[in-house]
């Protein structure tokens, strides 16, 4: 009987651990699959791969320049999104956990409403107000926003800041919960100034959250794609929606090359994440 | 300056911004779904309820079609991913391998991926002509013709399952982690079965972690646009690629902000009744 048991119990566990080895074989495999296949020779992409190639990555660096600006594009707003939403998340961090008193609740659900509210929506939202707005002054003959928002650079930044401010908001003011606010009494007791107090003992103690919160920004940004779809500038692209128009009528691996290129700055983000603050410093 | 008023410029940008760039669009938004359609313009002076009326009273259904598969494809990706993420979740928030670290990163780093990327390693592998699986099944002699693995809703379902597993992973993972280990250890010495325990004790004190991954990947889902259109191209309609249409495409805006709204609507009464549910079957949880 005991015997039986533990039979039937290893075998549950056998087929347990498959099962979870199945999953994560099915969450990583398309990830490996782009990379193989952008080594691939053909001029056609198929599996399993005719040879080992770097052409498309020459392809890349030198198609006329599309592929290069889109990544430009990409990390420029990316970078200036992640400053932004950095600032601003830093600052109404401080305020939601220490000064907010009975607003807190509702202004944290407010701050990260961009993540609970789809983001396709903002981005329809955000396309049609834009119209909306430059009309209305032009109705009222001061053509004060021509160009301002409408498919342009800042009113895109504007979308990008929307969305990674909830990142940042959630990294940082965990670690703000979770201080102890003795330690900027003790510093100001010895005679620190409310500056020197923020900049010697608070900010070095929430830096973590502030780190994790911005590669976060930064990585999210970088592979944001409905927002960047309806708001970009006419006649330029963003890394994804580069992609995005290319994998729809392009069969050859430069797209595979590019991504692995995008894989592995993520990867690289991720890494340096885990090396300064570790993973688990990531709020979702 | 009075120090509340020097707090007070924490708050200001962010709330400027959130009140400007979020509220009013959104407000905005509401307005224009009661606009007067325009064939000239993107909208006419006047207000007018028929932008909803067509998309709910279309003598086809055509509307509410398209609105009743979206949510059944959203209902059945969350359903699978819930049962492909709780088993991982649990393993990952129990085990004490080394590898610990790496499995976490393994389920992050396709999370933080591009879903563009991670939509093309899937037209690679289903891909009608040179795709990873129907290539090999040829070339094992096991088909002639390709398999229609892609362009259809199970391609769409994969990409959808693939991209939201993780969505689905973390929250469970932060709740069954909060589960004392002890009292599973209190159930199996008691005489319940390791699957037994899982269902009576792991699955109920989870159930905050278990709503949240849902609700985000049933919110995901009835909110995709690229995933359907990379991998089902147009043939699988369901909402957020008939509102884009209708915006972009058309610029038909008060009907597009209608759709939208109405997809809303529906959305938050999915979740509502959910968590009606939910919160019965498991006596004492709110």
């Amino acid at each position: 009987m005991a015997l039986t048991t533990s039979r039937s119990q290893f075998v549950g566990r056998i087929f347990f651990l498959g099962f979870i080895v199945l999953v994560y074989i099915f969450l990583l495999t398309p990830l490996v699959v782009v990379v193989i296949a952008s080594f691939d020779s053909a001029e056609i992409l198929s599996f399993p791969i005719e040879g080992f190639s770097l052409r498309w990555y020459r392809k890349f660096l030198s198609t006329e320049g599309v592929w290069l600006d889109s990544i430009i594009l990409s990390l420029k707003i990316a970078l200036l999104a992640t400053i932004i939403s950095t600032a601003l998340g830093t600052a109404v961090s401080l305020y939601v956990v220490r000064f907010a008193g009975k607003w807190r609740e509702s202004l944290r659900i407010f701050i990260i409403l961009p993540l609970l509210l789809p983001e396709i929506l903002t981005a329809i939202a955000l396309l049609i107000f834009y119209y909306n707005i430059e009309g209305f002054f032009n109705a009222l003959s001061v053509p004060l926003l021509s160009g301002v928002f409408r498919h342009s650079f800042f009113g895109l930044l504007i979308g990008h800041v929307l969305i990674t401010l909830p990142f940042v908001f959630l990294g940082i003011s965990g670690s703000l919960y979770n201080f102890d606010m003795s330690l900027e009494e003790a510093s100001r007791n010895l005679g620190g100034g409310r500056f020197i107090t923020f900049w010697r003992i608070t900010l070095p103690i929430v830096k973590p959250g502030i780190i994790a919160g911005a590669l976060l920004a930064l990585i999210i940004s970088y592979d944001l794609f409905a927002i960047s779809y309806l708001l970009k500038p006419i006649g330029t692209a963003t890394l994804p929606i580069q992609l995005f128009d290319y994998v729809r009528w392009e069969f050859d691996p430069t797209a595979a090359a590019v991504s692995t290129v995008s894989i592995i700055f993520t990867l690289v983000v991720l890494f340096i994440t885990e090396r300064l603050v570790g993973l688990r410093a990531l709020r979702f | 300056m009075t120090r509340s008023r020097l707090t007070l410029l924490l708050l200001i940008p962010t709330l400027a911004l959130l009140v400007a760039f979020l509220l009013l669009p959104y407000v905005n938004m509401v307005v224009m779904s009661f606009r007067t359609p325009s064939t000239s313009a993107v909208f006419a002076p006047g207000f007018t309820t028929a932008n909803y009326l067509n998309a709910l009273l279309d003598p086809d259904f055509y509307y509410l079609e398209i609105l009743w598969d979206t949510m059944v494809l959203g209902f059945w990706t969350t359903l699978i991913c819930l049962t492909l993420g709780f088993p991982l979740a649990y393993h990952l928030a129990r085990t004490q391998s080394r590898i610990k670290t790496l499995l976490y990163f393994f389920i992050l780093s396709p999370l933080l991926v591009g879903v563009v990327i991670r939509c093309y390693g899937w037209m690679i592998i289903l891909g009608p002509h040179n795709g990873l699986i129907n290539n090999t099944l040829k070339q094992l002699n096991l088909i002639e013709n390709s398999l229609p693995l892609m362009f259809n809703t199970f391609g769409v379902s994969v990409g959808l399952i693939h991209v939201f597993l993780p969505f689905m992973i973390l929250p469970l993972l932060g709740s069954i982690q909060a589960v004392d280990p002890a009292l599973e250890e209190a159930s199996q010495s008691l005489g319940a079965s390791r699957l037994k325990t899982m269902f009576k004790v792991i699955v109920p004190l989870s159930l905050p972690g278990i709503q949240a991954g849902s609700i985000l990947v049933f919110v995901l889902t009835i909110s995709s646009f690229v995933i359907p259109i990379l991998l089902g191209s147009y043939k699988v309609m369901i909402m957020p690629t008939l509102v884009v249409q209708q915006i972009m495409d058309a610029m038909l805006w008060p009907f597009g902000a209608a759709l939208a709204f109405i997809l809303s609507i529906a959305g938050g009464l999915v979740i509502y009744v959910y968590l009606k549910l939910t919160a019965r079957l498991v006596p004492g949880v709110q």
